[in-house]
């Protein structure tokens, strides 16, 4: 498939693209995350597509599939309300004060230390300590 | 105020005593905290308070045939939550896999059946089996099958599942109603299947003496549902007391989450949410990733479907406003991003799915992996080759953005 993005032309293998973007949809859906992080690098690994034209796109891209599976949570009855007035308002905060402090901190060391957190609590999901 | 309410009973216990026999018609005029089954061979019911605040310790005392061990079905009475299960084990009379999967809406918020203190070794024992014990085999191995009764009378749904529906994303066929016998059976699978660990469905805190009269400090927990709970005590399926209710109260900010079927303070998710949503942000990933095994790991009684459940939305949100912001620029493929969209709405439809038909275990294990994965994948891009490439690419990100932002002011 042909693309256009500000001028200029890219070719994506949809193939690799769908069944990528079908495998990270059912993981993310089934365990209640956004897949963003997943996403980015397929399309900019597998499909080979440049960095400014990820960030929108793989953007909207999970947004169909988190709208899709928070359908499909709350007819399955796992929503419950309060919990989420709970976290909401929080996550929108969050938003906003994100930002403000991005300014003043390496993303190289939010990331470490986002590794290592990673894999704590990896480690502790798979119950080794 | 505590005072009073503990002493009148025990000025009411002595009036009856005074008094004598005569007073068999003064009994039956409520007194809430004393509740007693006037038949000779029955077993009677006592409870010290009637009023909890977010658990606490009840006392319970009475008096049942001599010989014999009481049992205390203890359950909430107010509250009922969803329990659900996934048959995928093989059967071991036609050695098939039937991938039956059974739900029930009516499992009661907290269930717990109290044993003779002697009995410990047994419910020991089933602890030392780890996530293999058998809820059935316990209730056996203890005589307390007389006493299991609330669960047996949930209406249970099951569906026949084929790897046909599962694709598609529904539960299966629904089949015939179960006769209660086998009803029973599959609401004991159903609580384990809920409650998971052996102590929160089981405890051995009853003294019963010789003579047949038992006492018992029945402990709450925390983070319990609020309204009506009962107790009934049991000798055996037909000798029981009468239900016993005292109420557990809860308040703000400690919350009722209604599906969830725990209560909790209802600030600790909000300051989590927040802490995670600003490094969710910073570290260039949504929040979910971190907080759904931050949630399952500090709130251990938050069953897995609800946090997945109950995270998607939140994320949903903060991708609207990124989409948002990204298109007022014109930052989106919109042939790109649907296009994949569509391939993602298939897989959205599916995994919420099988989140319900897999076990805490199950969903821990595959969790832990695909965080290993993203640490990976973190890890790599704090790489110098990475770096050094993603230099580049975050130079014409920033150029083409700033374009865009002057496209976009241009036309206004």
């Amino acid at each position: 498939m042909k693309i256009e993005f500000w001028g200029q032309e890219f070719k994506v293998n949809m193939v690799i693209g769908c069944i990528g973007g079908f495998l990270i949809a059912v993981m993310s859906s089934m365990f209640g995350f956004g897949g963003g992080p997943f996403m980015v690098p397929l399309m900019t690994v597998a499909l080979r597509l440049p960095m400014y034209l990820v960030v929108g796109s793989s953007l909207l891209a999970i947004f169909f599939n988190t709208s899709i599976s928070t359908m499909r949570h709350y007819q399955f009855g796992n929503f419950d309300l309060y919990f989420f007035l709970a976290m909401f308002p929080a996550a929108i905060l969050g938003g906003y004060i994100a930002p403000q402090i991005a300014k003043r901190v390496s993303p190289l060391v939010v990331k470490r230390v986002a590794c290592v957190g990673l894999v704590l609590l990896a480690l502790n999901l798979l119950g080794v300590y | 105020m505590n005072m009073r309410k503990g002493v009148v009973p025990w000025l009411f216990a002595a009036m009856v005593m005074l008094v004598g026999s005569n007073v068999a018609a003064v009994e039956g005029e409520g007194q809430p905290a004393v509740q007693q089954a006037p038949a000779p061979a029955g077993v009677t019911i006592t409870i010290d308070k009637t009023e909890l605040n977010n658990g606490g310790t009840i006392k319970v005392s009475g008096q049942a045939p001599a010989g014999k061990p009481v049992f205390l079905e203890v359950w909430a009475a107010d509250h009922s939550v969803r329990a659900n299960r996934f048959d995928s084990e093989v059967d071991k009379e036609t050695g098939k896999r039937p991938y039956i999967f059974y739900i029930t809406e009516e499992m009661p918020a907290y269930y717990k059946i109290f044993a003779p203190k002697d009995m410990q070794a047994k419910i020991d024992a089933a602890k030392k089996q780890g996530r293999k014990w058998s809820y059935s085999a316990v209730l056996k191995d203890l005589g307390a099958e007389g006493a299991y009764t609330v669960p047996a009378k949930t209406k249970i749904d099951h569906f026949q599942s084929t790897l046909m529906a599962s694709i598609v994303g529904s539960r299966g066929d629904l089949l015939p109603a179960m006769d209660d016998k086998e009803n029973r059976k599959r609401s004991m699978q159903l609580v384990k299947a809920r409650f998971r660990s052996v102590d929160k469905v089981f405890a051995a805190d009853v003294d019963v003496k010789p003579d047949g009269s038992y006492t018992a400090d029945i402990k709450i927990r925390e983070g319990l549902s609020p309204g009506k709970y009962k107790i009934v005590a049991a000798v055996d399926k037909a000798t029981k007391s009468e239900a016993a209710t005292f109420e557990n109260k809860i308040a703000f900010p400690l919350v009722y989450l209604d599906n969830a079927g725990t209560s909790l303070n209802i600030f600790y998710p909000f300051l989590l949410t927040l802490v995670v949503a600003i490094f969710g942000v910073l570290m260039g990933a949504g929040g979910g990733f971190i907080m759904n095994p931050l949630l399952l790991t500090l709130f251990p009684a938050l069953p897995h479907t609800i946090v997945a459940g109950t995270v998607t939305p939140t994320v949903l949100f903060s991708q609207g406003s990124g989409i948002f912001n990204y298109s007022k620029i014109k930052f989106i493929n919109w042939k790109l991003g649907c296009s994949i969209g569509v391939a993602m709405l298939l897989g959205g439809f599916i995994g919420p799915k099988l989140t319900e038909m897999i076990t805490l275990d199950q969903f821990k294990f595959a969790f832990g992996w695909i965080l290993l994965v993203l640490a990976a994948l973190m890890l790599w891009q704090t790489m110098p080759a990475y770096l050094a490439k993603n230099k580049k690419e975050q130079a014409i990100l920033k150029e083409f953005k700033k374009r865009a932002e002057e496209a976009a002011k241009g036309k206004n």
